[in-house]
């Protein structure tokens, strides 16, 4: 049984929907039953390949922001309002990640399933423990994400948890399949684990990086890597060339890699390879767009990639 | 309910304000899903220092204020800019959601001199099937430009053909508006508003005359607008609006006669918005494309009337004249390039008055005081450099050419200059398409 409203049936639209009896009834409007997939939502590639895999053949899922573009700074596109429209379940990965277009593009969906506490709304921030951001510590550039860290998407380890609680939420949407959601979000995380640990295992110990933003500071929680600078001055704020210099003078002694995501300027990066004779290397946040665990798989392995060059 | 409502916001607003105003970045709720009331607090400053090079003409022939009937705005507050500096338009605004059902909005609007209530609204959030519902004062969704405020334009100062048109505030009014969306591919959204219809300026504006005012509400709109979707690189919008006003006119005493005219109206208006994302960071390398296009018709009944009786006991007696037809537009067309990480230029060209068949009051003309005289077109082109040194703040240097033709049929240029600060603090919110 699925718990969940069909797009198609709706009252007439007319003056008369939109008095103040119709907003009365409406409000407690049972939800109807219906036998399609499920319609999943999801913001990032990530969470999108979480849900591919996990809700196989059952669900139907669609991922808004293209894997090379900043999450961060979207627009609220329509097309984005169209699809949040008809979602039965928004995947949103949370902590301030997406809140520059998420809240305008569900505003203009006006689909009330994938409201904030309902079941169609799943927020993956809540079902892991976040990284401090700097953003809470450093000066305030209006740019805080104030429950932390948001990008745990480069962390299959917590990807496995949000897995396991996506698991559970499918399950509790489409309760005719719950085993069979469960059993494969079991089946996905255990797979993350263990690719996990055996990418770790192969890299030579304790190695330093620099990450252009904090977007690649979870590498730490399954590498065996150090964050030892940002490119970035701030969050938000482009490198600038007293910045580097000072991070030069700062990291002179020691070895590492330079790592930022394809989507941002490479200069800095370039510069610090010059100066400090350290590899550098732009890696995708994101697996493509359309990809299933293996496409994060496969990324995961060319996260860890960066760290074999030497 | 609603007043009820906004009250305890503003209240609680103001509470927490006053309790964290040196660090109002402490106050604003933590975001969407860490907090139970959910309060969202921003405040948007803005300073504009406005120096007018060289002098033109005031204002566009035919939207004068002096003598026509509709366009008198009810400048209690003026938003021409003094030469030198300005305190601009800023913006304390509050926004809470009540556990999904509904969510509420105040905005309140100042500047040196005014305070105002500019929107105090709900909508709602839980009706089924694409519909909602949004009641109180707002700012009306017809065209592109009217429901945004000035931290979101492109421009330092609002387009002629809303400003001239529908007031300096755009079409904002106090009424209700029921939306649906489509549940289809392609993002499809119609709407309606029924609104009270201010007679005090703008679109509704009216004088009691011969015709004594009628109830609200007084205006109409429709909408409707669609986004294909173009893959991850372009998006784009169009729309489609209208609206009905039920009455409109002046009236004008000169001693012991007067004029007046009352009668209805109706528009019209096309918009469209196109934006190309390039990928890179910053905004580096994007670009958008937006213009609007409204046309307003207005059908009025003149009336001529003569002091009767003497002393205390005199009054008015209206004979009705001729009527008239009062057709007026404009448009704009801006593009904007992001040139440089964090930096953007964007050209705008306007155009008000392509058609201008607009009404003249004069007792020159012969029988009748009000005309129809059909007018030139007044131009205006705008030119500006912005740049956001961090994500809430913006610095814009505009210029400006306004090439107006006077109501004789006399074009002047004058040519101004704006600098622009503006910057959001607190929980600023999502920014719409």
């Amino acid at each position: 049984m699925k718990n969940r409203k069909t797009p198609q049936q709706r009252p007439a639209i007319g003056l008369s929907a939109l008095t103040g009896a119709a907003l009365a009834a409406a409000l407690f409007l049972p939800a109807q039953a219906s036998a399609d997939d499920l319609n999943v939502v999801a913001t990032t590639s990530s969470p999108g390949a979480l849900a591919r895999e996990i809700g196989g053949d059952e669900t139907s899922v669609r991922v808004l922001a293209a894997p090379d573009r900043d999450a961060h700074y979207l627009d609220a596109r329509p097309s984005f309002m169209a699809a949040l429209r008809n979602a039965d379940l928004l995947l949103e990965l949370g902590a301030g990640l997406e809140e520059g277009w998420l809240p305008a593009a569900t505003r203009g969906a006006s689909n009330p399933d994938i409201n904030e506490g309902q079941p169609g709304h799943f927020y993956a921030a809540g079902k892991v423990d976040l990284r401090r951001s700097i953003t809470q510590d450093g000066p305030n550039m209006g740019h805080v994400h104030e429950e932390g860290n948001p990008h745990f998407n480069v962390d299959p380890l917590r990807m496995a948890e949000v897995g396991l609680a996506l698991g559970e939420r499918l399950a509790e949407l489409d309760s005719a399949n719950a085993d069979v959601y469960r059993e494969r979000a079991e089946e996905t995380a255990q797979r993350l684990r263990e690719h996990a640990d055996d990418l770790a295992g192969e890299l030579a110990p304790d190695q330093n990086i620099v990450v252009y933003h904090e977007d690649l500071d979870y590498l730490e929680e399954w590498l065996p890597a150090t964050v030892v600078g940002y490119l970035e001055p701030a969050p938000g704020i482009p490198p600038t060339g007293r910045h580097l210099q000072s991070l030069i003078g700062e990291l002179e002694s020691m070895d590492g890699h330079v790592l930022y995501a394809e989507f941002q300027p490479p200069r800095g990066a370039e510069f610090l390879e010059r100066e400090l004779g350290w590899d550098s290397h732009a890696v995708p946040l994101d697996p493509p767009q359309n990809a299933g665990l293996d496409g994060y798989l496969e990324l995961m392995e060319t996260w860890a990639s960066t760290f074999r060059t030497r | 309910m609603l007043s009820a409502r906004h009250h305890r916001n503003a209240l609680t607003g103001l509470t927490v304000l006053a309790c964290a105003t040196p660090a109002l970045a402490a106050a604003q709720a933590p975001d969407d899903s860490g907090s139970d009331w959910g309060l969202d607090i921003s405040l948007i400053l803005e300073g504009i220092y406005y120096n007018e090079m060289s002098e033109g003409i005031d204002t566009p022939a035919g939207f004068d204020d002096g003598h026509s009937h509709d366009h008198g705005h009810g400048h209690d507050h003026d938003h021409s800019f003094d030469d030198g500096f300005n305190l601009g338009h800023n913006e304390l605004v509050f926004e809470a959601d009540l556990g999904g059902l509904l969510d509420g909005t105040l905005m309140i609007g100042f500047d040196d001199s005014d305070i105002e209530a500019e929107e105090a609204y709900l909508t709602t959030r839980s009706l089924p099937a694409g519909l909602q519902l949004k009641a109180g004062k707002f700012l009306s969704d017809i065209g592109y430009i009217n429901s945004r405020h000035v931290h979101d334009w492109d421009f330092v100062d609002r387009p002629l053909v809303n400003e001239y048109l529908f007031g300096d505030h755009g079409l904002q009014e106090i009424g209700v508006q029921g939306t649906w969306v489509a549940p289809t591919e392609t993002y499809t959204r119609l709407g309606v508003e029924l609104l009270q219809g201010d007679q005090d300026g703008g679109i509704a504006a009216f004088d009691d005359g011969p015709v004594s005012e009628k109830s609200g509400p007084r205006i109409a709109t429709a909408f409707a607008r669609v986004g294909p979707d173009f893959g991850p690189d372009h998006a784009a919008r169009f729309g489609v609006s209208g609206g009905y006003v039920t009455q409109t006119g002046v009236t004008e005493i000169h001693g012991d006669h007067g004029h007046a005219l009352e009668g209805d109206a109706w528009f019209a208006g096309l918009d469209a918005v196109y934006k190309y994302d390039s990928g890179r960071a910053y905004g580096h390398g994007d670009w958008n494309v937006k213009g609007e296009y409204f046309y307003v018709r207005r059908d009025l009944d003149q009336f001529d009337g003569h002091e009767h009786g003497h002393g205390h006991h005199t009054h008015m007696h209206w004979e009705s004249a001729d009527s008239l037809t009062e057709k007026q537009d404009g448009l704009y067309v801006e593009g904007i390039y992001g040139f440089a990480p964090r930096w953007q230029a964007g050209l705008r060209t306007e155009a008000l008055g392509l058609t201008n068949d607009a009404v003249e009051g004069s007792h020159h003309h012969g029988d009748e005081y009000f005309t129809i005289e059909s007018m030139d077109t007044s131009y205006r082109h705008s030119a500006q450099v912005t740049f956001r040194p961090v994500e809430p703040v913006f610095l814009r240097a505009q210029l400006t050419q306004n090439d107006f033709v006077d109501d004789h049929g006399d074009r002047d240029r004058g040519l101004e200059f704006m600098f622009q600060v503006n910057v959001a603090l607190g929980a600023h919110g999502a920014h719409r398409f």
